[in-house]
């Protein structure tokens, strides 16, 4: 508490802000199909939405809200530490059904022409709040809007990636909070943070997105690519090889800086 | 129930069995009443170590296809008694395990023991998944050399990913780092990785350091486990592993290179 002290008497402060969040899309109404498939599927990349927020969109649900048990999904969901916020989508019954399990509506500012707001005297008012003062939450839809840039969602992976275990980013920046060890991948569409040492490949960027870098503490990877371009140990030239390092692309050509 | 326990390395030749035999004599040294399985179906080499090799009749395979009943197969270690060995077939291969024959042996298994240790086969196929899926607990034996902290590294992700414990979303397996065949002296001169690189990739809590030492081949050849041979560093460091394991703190030995001044002792032995 070194800075100048102010007189402030509320207590709290209102204030919009802009986040990025995963949808989770269901395509099942089942909890018991669901769960299941998602554990299956993020034990493939442990860590992966450990924690995350995710919004559950139910546009391609065919199914009748009172067929959909929505406290099973978020509990099945929460015991994968998955947190489920709220809902996208849907028609005014199904959102209904979801706030009755705790799930918050939330109206996709990403793209208002998407989802036609189905009430229109019911959801106008909602818009005209949330343009004022109210917070609003931005929701990528899944094919991402175009100026995707800025409005990537991040994966953070707390536990070390090991030899053989290839984690992707998909249309999302990573951050590895461990090491990446030697014989591990790891992939991101946008940039790749390593805050230990990046020992095994990292590729970031996908396939064009050249403004991608990566940045590690302790700089040391098998392999570096950002948009296709790569690099192997022997191009790393003048690299800060085992201290902190960013990559990233100028013109056609890779970068190696110390930073920090 | 019984604590299962998964001797597992990815690399051969890192001293699995070695530890394996080692490890369980130690356990049941304490009273702790051990079963120790060799999961390397068709080359077997346990009950060589174990010095039970003229004993063996019936094994895991013939348990799992209903030809003998379990307690036909277990052999009673002469030494020490709550210790006994399920030994592998030499004449079948790893298609002869399945799970559900596995599961049940366990079952089985943990109703008498405190403690099943299973000694897994190198690599990560059917033998090895078999052998970690029912773990509660790992060891994974490193030498120090790069392609075994590889191969340990990657049998770390599976062990994550495909043991029963990860597949039912429980509390993860408890794994264990065992240095083995640790040469201060090699590692000195440059020629071995150090004990803190080997800690540094795997990120997994030392569980102790196994120096390079003769007693273990004349003590496999023997089929006496090195533990037994008291006198010696190997016995001593997996004495002490053993203890760690059971929950008592002991000061890693054996890591320094011998014959050192006095002050590089005193002062370079908690940095190092």
């Amino acid at each position: 508490m070194s800075a100048a002290p102010q007189t402030r008497l509320e207590p709290f402060r209102l204030r919009g802000a802009n986040f990025n969040l995963l949808v989770l899309r269901l395509l099942d109404p089942r909890a018991e199909v669901v769960v299941p498939a998602i554990g299956d599927q993020f034990r493939r990349a442990p860590g992966m939405l450990r924690h995350a927020p995710v919004v559950i969109g139910l546009d391609d649900l065919t199914a009748r809200p009172e067929e959909v048990d929505f406290t099973a999904i978020v509990s099945g969901l929460r015991d994968l530490a998955i947190l489920p916020i709220g809902t996208t989508g849907g028609t005014a019954e199904m959102r209904a059904a979801a706030q009755g399990a705790g799930l918050a509506a939330l109206r996709n500012a990403g793209h208002d022409t998407a989802p036609p707001p189905p009430p229109a005297e019911a959801a106008a008012p909602v818009a005209a709040a949330s343009a004022a003062t109210a917070p609003v939450t931005t929701v990528p839809g899944e094919p991402a809007p175009p100026p995707a840039g800025h409005q990537r969602t991040t994966m953070v992976v707390d536990q070390p990636v090991r030899a053989g275990q290839r984690i992707w980013a998909q249309g999302a920046d990573l951050i590895v909070t461990g090491t990446v060890n030697p014989g591990a991948e790891v992939i991101a569409d946008g940039h790749i943070h390593v805050y230990g040492a990046l020992r095994g490949r990292a590729i970031a960027g996908g396939t064009d997105n050249m403004q991608a870098r990566v940045f590690a503490l302790q700089f040391d990877p098998e392999l570096v690519s950002i948009a296709g371009y790569y690099a192997v140990r022997d191009g790393y030239g003048d690299a800060p090889m085992g201290r902190a390092c960013q990559v990233r692309l100028v013109g056609e050509t890779m970068r190696f800086d110390k930073i920090g | 129930m019984a604590q299962v326990v998964t001797v597992t390395s990815g690399k051969g030749g890192v001293g699995k069995t070695t530890s394996s035999a080692a490890f369980s004599t130690g356990l049941a040294q304490r009273g702790k009443k051990v079963v120790v399985i060799d999961f390397d179906v068709g080359l077997r080499n346990l009950d060589l170590i174990m010095g039970v090799e003229r004993r063996v009749v019936f094994d895991i395979v013939n348990v799992i296809q209903g030809e003998a009943r379990l307690n036909q197969a277990l052999i009673r270690d002469k030494r020490v008694d709550t210790l006994s060995i399920l030994p592998a077939s030499q004449t079948r291969d790893k298609d002869a395990l399945n799970r559900d024959g596995v599961a049940k042996i366990i079952e089985e298994l943990s109703k008498d023991f405190d403690y099943i240790i299973c000694d897994s086969p190198a690599g990560i196929e059917k033998g090895a998944l078999l052998a970690l899926y029912f773990a509660d607990q790992a060891i994974v034996v490193t030498n120090p050399e790069v392609s075994s902290v590889r191969d340990s590294d990657r049998i770390l992700g599976v062990i994550q990913s495909k043991s029963k414990r990860a597949e039912d979303n429980r509390e993860p397996v408890r794994e264990h780092l065992l240095v083995t065949r640790y040469d201060p002296i090699r590692v000195a001169k440059g020629e071995m990785l150090k004990l803190e690189d080997v800690q540094e990739i795997l990120a997994v809590p030392l569980l102790g350091v196994i120096p390079e030492s003769e007693a273990v081949l004349k003590a496999s050849n023997a089929g006496n486990p090195v533990i037994l041979d008291t006198e010696t560093s190997a016995a001593q460091a997996y004495a002490d592993a053993v203890s760690r394991f059971l929950g008592e703190e002991k000061p890693m030995r054996f890591i320094e290179a011998e014959k050192k001044g006095i002050f590089s002792r005193i002062f370079g032995g908690r940095a190092a």
